[in-house]
């Protein structure tokens, strides 16, 4: 019944696509008077029709084979498990708090909970891994390879950042 | 200077113990890059650049070309241990390198990804010093309608990549052929399918799609399943010895393919190592007796994808060298280095300066050897996070896969694309499509749709013109015939029975 249902849902967005947001902007005047280029929504707007094609007929052989088949039904959905769906809520979420938490709390909370939904149970041992894992990789990324990792937009974590980044590079200036 | 003395002249580099040096500390940081998610080989050159601007010119190019070489060659190992591409041209190493991983012979799969990634490397690097102006004039007489050709050539393994599940492969291949539409178009920059998001107007970033497909959708199934990996309690020392002389004489002949067409297909200007490891590992599905095992675990899809992609760094050197135009990113950030440095990249380059073109394969050729042993040592190091339970390991996969999402362009919008792939991909996965032939149409999206508009405006028009010619004609015959055949043989096959 999921499959069925994302195909379903797929053809529909594809062809809400197809008739309305194919195009964002106007084809330019001279381009669209040229009968030798390829206007810019014929590649995208055949593939869509393939797909549209091809995914009906993916429908109608999920409804075939399912027919006589009594497990098909919405109740499938519930099989989906919790903690996958936790495990999912937690990347979505790691990846917009980024932006305003910044690095190093976004690093240290992804890497507690997402531990402790794989199974960990030694929560002190979990805590100091994550913070050691933030250390490691803050130094490999941001130190080595000068990559400018998220400060945060909220103040008080912003102003963190900024003062690790002043002790890292006072540390940098006294070695070189 | 005849191809004798350049090549005497090249190695003579590596007696200055300080060049030999060099070497050896570019292949660790090159691969070390290279098996960072993020951190694309162009980064690393670009990251390995600030070393060079103390150095005389030859080793400086050594330098640079160690890095280049051995980043692409880094990017396997995080492919094959925790199925996260370290750079783009090793997503389809993942393909068959992580099962191998996942039933224990992470050893195997490594050994083959160095050795062949060396053969590769060697090949590209013979081919460059002894048929540089050829190849070049040969690649530079390629139209848009060839390159077209060679593209739709690998989007035909669409039909081979899952034979029982024609319909859906064909429906993942086409989506993201569709994905690739996503942004601005190739030819006049009209914004297309963004649905109103100015962080889409870019297109989609290559490298969080992949780490999303690839890295998060497996800890997910992990979150879901707590499978265990095979060797998650092993001693921690994973056996990296290489493949038996059987194994590799029976790839010989993929090995020979692979470091051929990875050699053109980087001499393709805007191609680059990519698109190689994509087209080898679909042409060797093809060519395959067994293509059902592609993507089970076998050392073919290995070798396929890490040959070609290593063929390609020498190929994107033979225009940059003879011509002073850059097969890809990382051949032009190595080409604004060079010009730094006052090499006269260029027809007068074998003229006036031939100590560099025999330093850069001298380069080459110690590095894809040197690098085997290096890279080794690099890969234990990294096999050993094998042993780490997994509730330790999976958040530190989603970190990588943030971080590196984020490195590639500095952008949050990029690390929001990777978390949603990686939704997209359990969807695709649920759901019986296939994500390998989703990334194999985003990746050569791009550079279909941009060759068959320009081809299509130079014929005027004449769909059936631009097939006129002898290369683009002959493959686009192949690729229908390759592509439909699966079909046909199937129903035969249904009738049959």
């Amino acid at each position: 019944m999921f499959e069925l249902i994302c195909n379903v849902l797929l053809w529909l967005g594809l062809l809400y696509a197809y008739c309305f947001n194919v195009l964002e902007a106007p084809i330019p005047e001279r381009t669209a008077r040229n009968p030798y280029t390829l206007k810019p929504d014929v590649w995208p707007k055949a593939i869509i029709i393939l797909l549209l094609i091809c995914i009906a007929i993916n429908i109608i052989n999920i409804i075939r084979k399912n027919k006589n088949n009594p497990e098909f039904k919405l109740d499938a959905l519930m099989s989906i498990r919790a903690r996958l769906c936790i495990g999912i809520a937690l990347v979505l979420a790691a990846s917009f708090i980024l932006e305003p938490l910044g690095y190093m709390p976004t690093c240290v909370l992804v890497l507690f909970f997402y531990g402790l939904l794989l199974g960990q149970t030694h929560v002190i041992r979990l805590a100091v891994f994550s913070v050691l894992v933030t250390i490691v990789l803050y130094v490999v990324f941001s130190v080595l390879l000068s990559v400018n990792l998220p400060r945060g937009t909220i103040p008080e974590l912003r102003n963190f950042a900024l003062y690790v980044e002043s002790i890292v590079a006072s540390v940098k200036s006294a070695i070189m | 200077m005849s191809t004798w003395d350049l090549f005497v002249n090249g190695f003579s580099v590596f007696l200055d113990p300080y060049t030999a040096l060099m070497v050896v500390f570019a292949i660790v940081v090159g691969t070390i890059f290279g098996a960072l998610p993020g951190v694309s080989a162009t980064m690393a050159v670009a990251l390995g650049l600030p070393f060079t601007y103390s150095m005389q010119p030859i080793p400086a190019i050594v330098f640079l070309v160690a890095v280049y070489c051995s980043s692409i060659t880094g990017g396997s190992i995080t492919a094959i241990l925790f199925k996260i591409p370290g750079v783009p041209s090793s997503a389809p190493t993942t393909f068959d390198g992580y099962p191998m991983a996942q039933r224990g012979e992470a050893g195997k799969a490594l050994g083959i990804a160095l050795g062949s990634s060396a053969i590769g490397g060697l090949v590209s690097a013979i081919a460059m010093l002894t048929l540089s102006p050829q190849l070049t004039q040969a690649a530079l007489s390629f139209s848009p309608a060839d390159i077209f050709a060679i593209t739709f050539m690998g989007l035909s393994i669409l039909t081979c990549l899952d034979s029982k599940n024609i319909l859906r492969t064909l429906i993942s291949g086409l989506f993201g052929l569709l994905l690739a539409c996503v942004g601005q178009d190739p030819m006049y920059a009209v914004q297309r399918l963004t649905f109103g998001s100015g962080e889409l107007i870019a297109g989609l970033e290559m490298i969080p799609v992949l780490i999303g497909i690839f890295a998060v959708t497996e800890v997910l199934k992990q979150t879901k399943e707590r499978k265990k990996l095979a060797n998650e309690h092993d001693t921690g020392s994973v056996n990296t010895k290489m493949p038996s002389f059987k194994e590799w004489w029976g790839i010989k002949w993929l090995l020979a393919r692979c470091s051929v067409i990875g050699t053109v297909i980087g001499i393709l200007p805007g191609a680059g190592a990519t698109i190689a490891s994509f087209l080898c590992y679909s042409s060797e599905t093809k060519l395959s007796k067994h293509p059902e095992k592609f993507g089970t675990g076998i050392i073919d899809g290995v070798a396929a994808s890490e040959t070609a992609n290593n063929a390609a760094t020498g190929g994107a050197m033979v225009p940059l060298l003879s011509l002073g135009i850059p097969g890809g990113n990382a051949a032009a950030v190595m080409m604004s280095a060079l010009v730094l440095k006052g090499v006269q990249l260029g027809p007068l380059l074998l003229v006036n300066q031939p100590e560099y073109l025999s330093a850069t394969f001298a380069s080459m050729v110690v590095t894809n050897i040197l690098m085997v042993v290096v890279a080794i040592g690099i890969a234990k190091v990294f096999a050993q996070i094998l042993a780490v339970p997994y509730s330790y390991l999976g958040p530190i996969i989603i970190m990588l896969a943030i971080i590196g999402s984020y490195a590639t362009n500095m952008s949050i919008a990029d690390v929001k694309i990777m978390a949603i792939a990686g939704v997209i991909g359990l969807i695709i996965s649920a759901c019986h499509f296939n994500s390998a032939a989703l990334i194999l149409g985003l990746v050569l999206g791009v550079i279909c749709e941009g060759n068959f508009s320009r081809a299509y405006t130079i014929n005027r028009a004449d769909v059936i013109g631009m097939f006129s010619r002898p290369v683009a004609g002959t493959l686009m015959v192949i690729s229908i015939l390759l592509l439909v055949w699966p079909i046909i043989s199937s129903f035969f096959k249904k009738k049959e029975a």
